[in-house]
Order: structure tokens, then C-alpha cells, then sequence
């Protein structure tokens, strides 16, 4: 499979977010992946402290520049997600519009990182930006409940309600929308959170159809830092290997979410010792680890097509 | 049974380049493949390899290297088993890397310092010359294991090498110096099978006064390759984890996959330039992500002969 990823997201030196969690699980799955560092930081900001420098939009463009003068610029997938910067997210922009003249058939996996539980946790002028410039470059996206009503303006009371903002989704660009976590009830009970999905394809006879599912994801009683990360990498890979069955490439994604997460918990638990709460280095993700998982997942969780 | 995970974090200071595999690139996912936790700082971040026709990028400095440190330190998990480090062009960052190793083997006396001493080759310099005494006098001292070609243990000792009595001479003048695992990656040394065959070498201080040698034939290669050195110095990191006293067997498995990785990446250029052209720096990569099944367990290509 020669399939090359242009991954632009921030690196770690400890621990597993932006380009630390996606890098490694697309090359184990046989991705190339070129990386292009947003940051570099000492870990995660979860911890107690941390410490690094950022890359400007104009070093961003320096970056591009370079690969663009040996005349390597083609990519089959841009894969993106948390950013700070709206200058930065500008180029990102400008940089996947090229990518596209390049190689038409591209594919942008976008996480559009804004808040969650009802609140931005990045500078407001974001917003604007993610809605009217980058979605509608977007082909895949990976909002939460709370990104999906911001982008469309729609609030999300009901399954009903999801499946509009995802058609409204749709029409601002992504043909592949999902919606990673929600707060509807779950079939299964309160230990349980939702997911929905939603995949427009056009048929041979040219006429258009949608594919939506859902899922129902066991919740799990600890805070991870990096499984947006993991989820959108693992979403590219499995809708490269499913580009028309959503339903098997949600299956497998949020599997191996689950496999990683279980091991993580497991191990994190272990080492706090009984009766403590883990700490942030104590919960990063076990990647390394979960090589197999990655690899091969077992499917743990079923997605229902719905209407 | 369930076996316990080995529990290895490397703290690898290597280059970053966007599109490649040299420095961390080269060096990372192998290691993660093999189960190793890896930590790393990118000492820059360019767009690609210098051999390309172009190259762009930025560089980080003895100053920004300290402060991501220190964020490792801050949150109190400055603990690692093994310290990589390669490339360098910078005095400042050579000694920075120097007060950084001394520091985690107060908080490790069993760590592991794995340095590749990078100077030079073919009897020429490829980096400032003031690069050399920081080497010797700083470096080298708390290295434990070192891989220099044959240039660069003649500079780091003062001494020529024409037959392998002179090589065992400067590989003993090395163990003088601090390390106690010494290969040398490549020398001008006839070797038994021919001149397709260069040799490399090999010594590992058993107790004080005495060392296991070894010797390897090793089949030459008509093309250039960029990061198989740093590929071969996180290997080697990995091999002498698992075969400690045992430099043989250690390097069999290094040089193997080294093996390996090179004849799929000059199949594979070869095939993309087309018959009777030579590749180009881009097609000449090393076929990384293609080659996990020999880095997780490289068939023995090449034996060492014990001297």
C-alpha cells in the first residue's frame, strides 16, 4: 500500500498527543507519514508543568516550501487537530488547498478542536475560521457534540437533531462527518455515551445516499489526553481500508479506542496504586503497548445503521 | 501466561525532518516497534534530509533544549534507561546534551548513553571542526556505547588504522576513554570475501581488563543512503538491551536489519527510477514503515566471527 500521510499537529517529547499518538499507529498500519511539528513541547498541558517553543505560520509555510521545491508536495491524506492560532490554521488552509491542486483525489482528515461540555477551550477567534475556511476543505471531520453545534449553530437535544447537524455538516463540505461523544442516552444505560456517523457517497447511477450509524461507547472514569488524536488517525486508516462501509470503519476505530484505553486504565491504576487516582504521566496512552490492538483490532463494540 | 511488558524509555535528541528518514525518524519507530517507550527531542526540524536539492527548516537551540528539559524535570520524570543521541553541528547543544546525560545518570546510575559520534567520513569532515574536541573530551567520557566509523575513531584517538591490530588498538584507546560497547560501523580494512565486503568491528569490555571482538563482513551497497547510521545506532541500542554480554549476537541482529532494510529501500528505488537512471535522495528513504516484520525480528543475514 503506498499511501502518504502530511500530519501536522504538535509533538511531545514525553507521552502521547498530536503527532506522538497519531505517527506511530498509522506506520505500524504501513502509512507513510510526513510530520510536520506544530509545536514541541515537554508534554502535554495536563500536567503540572510544562515547557517548549511554537511553530509560527510563517515557519509552517517555510516547511512547506521546502518539500515544495524537491517536488515531493503529494499527499494522499492531511490529517489535523488541536491549533491555538488562527494565522496558523489560515496556512494549514492555504497548504491543503495546494495539496488538493496537486492530487485531486485527497483526502483532509480534519479534528475540528474547539471545547467540549459546553465550553471553547481554544481563543474564540477559531471559530470563525474552522467554519467558514476550514470545513468546507475538510472531507472527513471529527467533531464532538459541542464542536458540531458551534460549527452549525444547532443545538443537539435528540438523535433527530444530530442527524440534521450532520446533514447541515455535509453541506458546509465533509462528506464524512463523525460525531465522536454526545450527551444522549444511551440504549445500554448511563455508563454508556453515544456516537453517530454520517457518510455521503454518490452511486454509479449518480444519484446521492447517506449511510449514518451509531454506537454506543462504554464510558470510561478517567480523563485521557491524546484519544482525539488517536481516533482521528485511526479513523483515516480504517476509512482508507472501508472508504464506503462507515458502519466497519467506525467499528474498527473506536475498538482499538477502546483496547488502548483499557490497557492504559489498567496499567495507570497499577502503578497509582490502590485507592489513588492516576496522574497525567501515569495515564498516557499505552501505544507502544497496543501495538497488536492497532494492528488487528478486535471488534468490541457494533455500529446500528440507523435511517 | 502473560508476560510482563519491558519497561524501557529512551531519551532519543536526534534531528526531525518532515518528509524521511534520518535522525529521530529513522530512529523512533524501530524502537517503538520493538517495545521501547521513546521519548525525543528534535533538535531541528527541516523539511527533509540535507542530500535533497533543497532543504528547509529551523533549528533549536542549546537554550530551547534546556528548556524542554527542564519541563521534563519539572514534572519529575526525568528517568530514562537509555540516552541516543547522533547529529549535531552545535558545540553549545553537544555540551547542553553532555550537563543533561550527567544529570539523568544522577537520577540513573544504570542509564545507558548510546552516541554516534557524527564527525565525518572518507577521511573528511561533514561538521565544524570544533565539534571534535567536545567529542573527546566531554562526550565520549560518558558515553557507554559508541559507534563511530573508522574516520572518526582515528580523529577521537589521534591514531591511523591500517590492518584490524591497529582498529583493536583504538577500539582499547576508546574503552580508555569511557565506553565500554565500541563498534566500528565501517572501516577501509580488506575484507576476506572480496571488495564488495567492507568491515566492521566490534569490543565489549567484559570486567576490567578483558573485551569480547568481533568482526563483521558486510556487503557493500552501490548507492547513497542518508540515516542508515542512526538507524543502525538505536538497532544496536535495542540489540545489546536484549543480549547484554553477548556483542555477537547484538550486532548480527543490528547489521541483519540493517540488511534488510537497505536491499528493500534500493529494490524499491531502483524500481521507481526507472532501468539504467540512478534514484534520487527522495526515492533512496529508507522503506521504514515496510520493513516491521525484519525490525521486529531480523533473520540473520550476517555473522560475527569472535577474534
Amino acid at each position: 500500500m503506498e499511501c502518504r500521510v502530511l500530519s501536522i499537529q504538535s509533538h511531545v517529547v514525553r507521552g502521547y498527543v498530536g503527532n506522538k499518538s497519531a505517527s506511530f499507529p498509522l506506520q505500524v498500519l504501513g502509512f507513510e507519514v510526513d510530520s510536520i511539528n506544530s509545536v514541541q513541547f515537554s508534554n502535554h498541558t495536563g500536567y503540572s508543568h510544562w515547557k517548549g517553543q511554537v511553530l509560527t505560520a510563517d515557519e509552517l509555510h517555510v516547511l512547506y516550501e521546502g518539500i515544495k521545491l524537491n517536488n515531493v508536495h503529494h499527499y494522499d491524506y492531511v490529517l489535523t487537530g488541536y491549533t491555538r492560532d488562527t494565522s496558523f490554521l489560515e496556512m494549514v488552509v492555504d497548504i491543503v488547498q495546494e495539496l488538493k491542486r496537486a492530487n485531486p483525489n485527497l483526502v483532509y482528515v480534519c479534528d475540528p478542536v474547539l471545547g467540549d461540555h459546553g465550553s471553547m477551550y481554544v481563543p474564540q477567534n477559531l471559530h470563525p475560521v474552522y467554519k467558514n475556511k476550514v470545513v468546507p476543505v475538510a472531507d472527513i471531520i471529527t467533531p464532538n457534540q459541542f464542536e458540531a453545534e458551534l460549527l452549525t449553530g444547532k443545538n443537539i437535544s435528540t438523535e433527530k437533531d444530530a442527524v440534521e447537524v450532520m446533514d447541515l455538516l455535509h453541506a458546509m463540505g465533509p462528506d464524512t462527518v463523525v460525531i465522536t461523544s454526545s450527551d444522549l442516552p444511551s440504549r445500554l444505560g448511563d455508563r454508556f455515551l453515544v456516537s453517530l456517523g454520517s457518510q455521503r457517497s454518490v452511486l454509479p447511477d449518480g444519484s446521492r445516499t447517506t449511510q449514518r450509524v451509531r454506537i454506543e461507547v462504554p464510558k470510561v472514569d478517567a480523563v485521557f489526553v491524546g484519544t482525539g488524536d488517536l481516533f482521528a488517525a485511526m479513523l483515516l486508516a480504517w476509512t482508507h481500508h472501508y472508504p464506503n462501509d462507515l458502519k466497519t470503519a467506525c467499528e474498527k476505530t473506536f475498538s482499538v479506542m477502546h483496547h488502548v484505553i483499557q490497557r492504559t486504565i489498567s496499567y495507570a491504576h497499577e502503578l497509582a496504586g490502590p485507592g489513588r487516582r492516576p496522574s497525567p504521566p501515569q495515564l498516557e496512552l499505552r501505544m507502544v503497548q497496543s501495538k497488536a490492538d492497532i494492528e488487528d483490532p478486535a471488534i468490541v463494540m457494533e455500529a446500528t445503521v440507523i435511517s | 501466561m502473560e508476560l510482563k511488558w519491558m519497561e524501557c524509555r529512551v531519551l532519543s535528541i536526534q534531528s526531525h525532518v518532515v518528509r524521511g528518514y534520518v535522525g529521530n525518524k529513522s530512529a523512533t519507530f524501530p524502537l517503538q516497534v520493538l517495545g521501547f517507550e521513546v521519548d525525543s527531542i528534535n533538535s531541528v526540524q527541516f523539511s527533509n534530509h540535507t542530500g535533497y536539492a533543497h532543504w528547509k527548516g529551523q533549528v533549536l537551540t542549546a537554550e530551547e533544549l534546556n528548556v524542554l528539559y527542564e519541563g521534563i524535570k519539572l514534572n519529575n520524570v526525568n528517568h530514562y534507561d537509555y540516552v541516543l543521541t547522533g547529529y549535531s553541528r552545535d558545540t553549545s547543544f553537544l555540551e547542553m546534551v553532555v550537563d543533561i546525560v550527567q544529570e539523568l545518570k544522577k537520577a540513573n546510575s544504570k542509564l545507558v548513553y548510546v552516541c554516534d559520534p557524527v564527525m565525518g567520513d572518507h577521511g573528511a569532515m561533514y561538521v565544524p571542526e570544533n565539534l571534535l574536541p567536545v567529542y573527546r573530551d566531554k562526550v565520549v567520557p560518558v558515553a557507554d556505547i559508541l559507534t563511530p566509523n573508522q574516520f572518526e575513531a582515528e580523529l577521537l584517538t589521534g591514531r591511523k588504522i591500517n590492518t584490524e591490530e591497529d582498529a583493536i588498538e583504538v577500539m582499547d584507546l576508546l574503552h580508555q576513554m569511557g565506553p565500554e560497547t565500541v563498534v566500528l560501523t565501517s572501516s577501509n580494512l580488506p575484507s576476506k570475501h572480496g571488495d564488495q565486503f567492507l568491515v566492521a568491528l566490534g569490543s565489549q569490555k567484559i570486567g576490567k581488563i578483558h573485551s569480547q571482538k568481533i568482526r563483521m563482513e558486510i556487503p557493500k551497497v552501490d548507492a547513497v543512503f542518508v540515516g542508515t547510521g542512526d538507524l543502525f545506532a538505536a538497532m544496536l541500542l535495542a540489540w545489546t538491551h536484549h543480549h547484554p554480554k553477548d556483542l555477537k549476537t547484538a550486532c548480527e541482529k543490528t547489521v541483519s536489519v540493517m540488511h534488510h532494510v537497505i536491499k528493500r529501500t534500493i529494490s524499491y528505488a531502483n524500481e521507481m527510477a526507472g532501468p539504467g537512471k540512478r534514484p534520487s535522495p527522495a526515492q533512496l528513504e529508507l522503506r521504514m514503515v515496510q520493513s516491521k516484520a525484519d525490525i521486529e525480528n531480523p533473520a540473520i543475514a550476517v555473522e560475527a566471527m569472535v577474534l
